[in-house]
């Protein structure tokens, strides 16, 4: 067979090739060991030898085609397997992923934690209490005299005479003060417990308590200290008023609102129309409280304050019945 | 307290508006918390804080304002000329220590009838009802002066003669006493209410509430008018046992001003002659209890210390000479008499709050303070690692779904009932709230499960069917010899679902879906020793859980909620699945986050072998792994399961459990015989000891 033809028949058959088997086949009945061009090749010695080196040369150029053709031959269908597999694994990227929701942490524990890491980014370290408590810390340490019409500010849930669930966080001030001598700094978050509800009062609440004792603690620094703290929560340009009020245990005593964040102090029904909102009490500390845990009132003085957690989300989530957070729907849980 | 602008500016002539008055009152600690316009006037709503009685009248606040603004104070004086002598009628105070002054008039000779409109709309301003002119003046007195009186029918009284005691004063000995006073109830008195008597019975429980049967009414005539002294933790130990509570206990608890009884006696006997016609007579005053004035030494240093001012000392006692005290200089200190009527002033930071108030609350600069930083780090560590752990509890749940709830610390006897505990469970060991809301809250709970219970049949009664719960909460423990019960700190986890049409396929039974949160949270926790055993808990299902063992202790429980208790849910629901978990922090804590120490990384391959054994059904899978455990051999490095088969090809009572062993040497690659061996002893053993055979 001419060596021309021999590339024709190649490609005659290569236009048949349908897979990779074939292509496998095509390779080795030309290029395999008893393949047309090896068989040309070893003929060659067989050839007059002034051909030699023209026929050689003719053979090998064949020989060269025959491989590129075969290898892009092969690439050809590579690709077209491949194309034909990743068409195969197309999925509808449209449908919804496989979601598992992270769950949420109660919106009242949320202020909760926001306010106590305020306080803790100011040093204050967070110290704890019973729940069910004597009455000597619930009031009576607390300056709370027995038949005092002060109790009536708080409705008592009794456990017995002397036993009571505690009606606000105030008592690990008095606990908190006995463990450690000044200066002191804490705050103690946690539930408390009032004998009412309705709309705007549920029976077991929230508190953040908080206390600084040292030598030269003053009432200015009870302001520096909370305007600080507002500012953080309520934001920077928040207004802060103080006004005297009256708790047992401190003594000045003061309320602290901040400017209504509902209508920005023009007035409203949530705040009543006085463009201010009760946030917080405060004080300082009052020197007969001193004296139940053992501080001389001559030496040291500090403050103390307090808020309730309920309120401050309430506001803050725009939230108007209190028992929503107790209700534990979990269509408003997931709200937060 | 209720009080009318135009009633104040009788007293003290202010020109400021109503808004702006509220606002003085406000900032001066008498909170207006509303403002109400009645025929032309304003009526503010004044919260009076239980320090200042002084503040419970016109009188008092209009002195405030007065302070406050540099207004002069204009009060009325009403010395009554006796238009005749003193009568033949006796007082006898019988404890003076509880009535420190009692003094009256009588006026005889009235006509009862009803009051002038001018006085019934003042009172009717300040909240109060008009019944007829004699009792109108006295509630007008009180109102204006602060100070509650008490108007006798004086033909009603026996004897002539008024007794001021308790029961034990006046028979012997103390006694309960049955008495009906005005508003017509029949009261029972604690033995030792102060009351006032006639020669033979008690006419008035002092300071609340007067009797019926000497009650002014259309027909009398003649009258004997109260102002006495009555000590308050009396009127309030009576106010509270009897549960009356009125505008003249509510002041009398509070503290009155035992120099004003005098005048308010005084004004009211002339608005009585004015109003209701009649004769004064002379005034009675016992005064046993001779007011004594206090006395207080502070320094203007110590008033600037604590308030972080710089007051001079014309400052200090300008403000407070302005409050009605006197000051007197003496030696760098000053010597301070509070007025009779400021019952809250007792001492130096009395004074210093005065001063405030006086400056101003809003002029005090905000200083943040220059606080000395070490002692409070002391219990930091122990703090940080309470708080580290309940943080990863609830963020481990949170992560796997969980939505945190917060339920109310109470539960009742009928939750211990539905959830079937035996007497002698620790759960049992209630604290009691003697004064519950409902008797369903009267306990503290002992368990979040009840809570959790709640909020099944709330959320799916409002048509949540899907929903993953956790808890973090103290439960309460009454304790044995303890006054304050032991309050632990618990983690409670639900999982609720109902069949739900899916788009994907997730055939992993809840129960092992909420073990394995746990068994994450205590990977993290780095707790390895636990293990969980068949549970007795009576409201879970016997054959789907676990008590969750450490270390010997029961930590807590997982399992699904029985089918009997979910049955008395009454939900309406179709199978629901529930699986609950409680877990007692305060017992995972010793052996939670260990101090870390790096393991070195393997250097040398590991080989597996499986091996899938058929034993009886009965057996565990915890007890076929725990046997491979105690192999001693350090060679195995992990021991996994990973599949429990049941059903076709295996004998009827029988299960086939499959897992697979990883060698690994610490110091060398192992050679494929000595593995072969050392699982053909293993499987070996453990055939023997399981009494099994190689599944084929």
């Amino acid at each position: 067979m001419m060596i021309e033809d021999l590339k024709q028949k190649f490609l005659n058959e290569l236009k048949s090739v349908a897979g990779p088997a074939d292509l496998f086949q095509l390779r080795i009945n030309y290029l395999g060991k008893k393949g047309h061009v090896t068989t040309a090749l070893k003929a060659l010695s067989s050839a007059a030898p002034g051909d030699r080196p023209l026929l050689g040369k003719k053979i090998n150029d064949v020989k060269q085609f025959i491989e590129a053709e075969l290898d892009a031959k092969e690439a050809v269908l590579k690709n077209e397997a491949l194309r034909k597999q990743l068409s195969a694994g197309f999925i509808d990227i449209t449908l919804p992923g496989k979601y598992s929701a992270i769950g949420n942490e109660h919106p009242i524990n949320k202020v909760l934690f926001e306010i106590v890491d305020v306080f803790v980014r100011m040093g204050f370290s967070v110290e704890e209490g019973p729940e069910v408590e004597h009455d000597y810390y619930n009031f009576e340490a607390l300056n709370f005299p027995k038949d005092h019409p002060a109790r009536d500010m708080q409705d008592t849930f009794f456990v017995s005479d002397d036993i009571v669930l505690r009606t606000h966080t105030s008592p690990v001030q008095v606990r908190g003060m006995e463990k450690r001598k000044p200066p002191v700094r804490f705050i103690a978050p946690g539930k408390v417990y009032r004998c009412d509800a309705d709309v705007t009062h549920s029976p077991m609440f929230h508190q953040v308590e908080g206390l600084m004792v040292d030598k030269d603690i003053t009432f200015s620094n009870l302001k520096g200290i909370l305007e600080a703290f507002l500012r953080q929560i309520f934001g920077p340009d928040t207004p802060v008023r103080f006004r005297p009020s009256f708790f047992p245990f401190t003594e000045p005593s003061a309320e602290i609102d901040i400017g209504c964040i509902l209508c920005s102090g023009a007035g409203c029904r949530v705040c009543k129309n006085s463009g201010w909102l009760e946030i917080m009490g405060a004080g300082m500390v009052n020197p007969a409280v001193f004296k139940y845990v053992g501080y001389d009132p001559e030496v040291y003085s500090g403050f103390a304050f307090g808020m309730g957690i309920e309120r401050i989300a309430m506001l803050k989530y725009s939230v108007d019945d209190i028992r929503l957070f107790y209700e534990n729907d979990v269509r408003f849980l997931r709200q937060f | 307290m209720r009080a009318s602008l135009e009633w104040l500016r009788e007293f003290v002539p202010v020109s400021e508006s109503a808004g702006e008055v509220a606002h003085r009152l406000t900032m001066l600690g008498l909170e207006v918390e509303a403002m109400e316009q009645v025929d032309g006037d304003t009526v503010f709503e004044i919260n009076v804080t239980p320090n200042r009685p002084d503040c419970l009248s016109i009188v008092g606040i209009a002195r405030e304002l007065s302070a406050a603004l540099g207004l002069p104070l204009d009060l009325p004086e009403h010395e009554v000329e006796a238009e005749t002598g003193e009568l033949d009628f006796n007082i006898d105070i019988l404890d003076s220590s509880l009535c420190r002054r009692y003094a009256g008039r009588i006026v005889k000779g009235l006509k009862i009838g009803p009051s002038p409109e001018w006085l019934k709309r003042r009172l009717e301003k300040c909240g109060v009802r008009s019944i007829n002119n004699v009792v109108d003046v006295t509630n007008y007195v009180l109102m204006e002066l602060g100070h509650p009186l008490h108007a006798f029918d004086l033909g009603t009284v026996k004897g002539r003669r008024i007794q001021v005691g308790t029961s034990g004063n006046v028979k012997g000995k103390p006694e309960k006493l049955r008495f009906r006073t005005l508003d017509g109830n029949e009261q029972e008195l604690p033995g030792d209410a102060l009351l006032i008597w006639d020669a033979e019975d008690p006419i008035a429980i002092a300071g609340i509430m007067g009797g019926l049967e000497t009650e002014v009414s259309d027909s009398t005539v003649d009258i004997f008018i109260e102002s006495a002294w009555f000590d308050a933790v009396s009127v309030r130990r009576t106010s509270r046992s009897t549960g009356l509570k009125t505008e003249a206990s509510f002041r009398f608890e509070r503290g009155t001003d035992i120099k004003m009884l005098k005048k308010a006696l005084d004004r009211a006997a002339f608005l009585m002659r004015e109003i209701a016609g009649g004769t004064v007579y002379g005034k009675i005053d016992i005064y046993p209890g001779i007011y004594a004035p206090v006395e207080i030494r502070i320094k203007c240093e110590k008033i600037n210390g604590v308030l972080g001012l710089e007051l001079t000392e014309e400052e200090i006692t300008g403000y407070l000479e302005r409050l009605g005290f006197v000051v007197e200089k003496a030696n760098g200190y000053l010597n301070i008499t509070p007025p009779a009527y400021r019952v809250d002033v007792q001492g130096g930071f009395d004074i210093i709050e005065e001063v405030a108030r006086s400056y101003g609350y809003e002029r005090i600069p905000a200083v943040l303070p220059t606080a000395v930083i070490g002692i409070e780090t002391q219990d930091i560590p122990q703090k940080l690692f309470s708080g580290a752990l309940l943080k990863e509890l609830k963020e481990s749940f949170l992560k796997s779904g969980f939505t945190e709830v917060i339920n109310y610390s109470f539960m009742g006897e009928q939750d211990l009932d539905f959830l079937g505990f035996d007497a002698d469970d620790e759960r049992r060991r209630i604290v009691r709230i003697k004064n519950p809301l409902r008797a369903e809250d009267a306990f503290m709970r002992t368990t979040l499960v009840p809570g959790l219970i709640g909020n099944i049949v709330y959320n799916v009664s409002h048509d949540n069917r899907s929903f993953r719960l956790c808890e973090s909460s103290r439960v309460f423990l009454s304790k044995e010899g303890n006054s304050l019960p032991e309050e632990r700190n618990h983690f409670a986890a639900l999982l609720y679902k109902e069949k739900k049409r899916s788009l994907y396929k997730d055939d992993t039974q809840d129960f092992f879906v909420v073990k394995g949160v746990i068994e994450a949270l205590f990977d993290t926790l780095k707790i390895s020793g636990y293990s969980f055993a068949r549970s007795s808990e009576p409201f879970l299902h016997p054959g789907q859980s676990a008590d969750i063992m450490i270390g010997g202790d029961k930590i807590g429980y997982v399992g699904v909620l029985s089918p009997v208790i979910i049955d008395r849910l009454d939900i309406k629901a179709h199978s629901p699945s529930i699986v609950l978990a409680e877990l007692d922090v305060d017992r995972i804590r010793p052996y939670s986050l260990p101090v870390l120490k790096y393991h070195p990384l393997p250097r040398y391959p590991y080989s597996e072998r499986d091996t899938a054994l058929v034993i009886d059904e009965s057996l565990e899978s915890s007890d076929v792994v725990a046997l491979l455990k105690s192999c001693s051999s350090d060679l195995i490095e992990d021991v996994t399961l990973f599949d429990v088969y049941q059903g076709k090809n295996i004998p009827e009572g029988k299960k086939s459990i499959a897992f697979s062993i990883r060698y690994r040497a610490s110091d060398r690659t192992l050679k494929d015989e000595e593995v072969d061996a050392l699982h053909d002893q293993i499987t070996g053993f453990i055939i023997e000891r399981t009494k099994g055979q190689i599944r084929a």
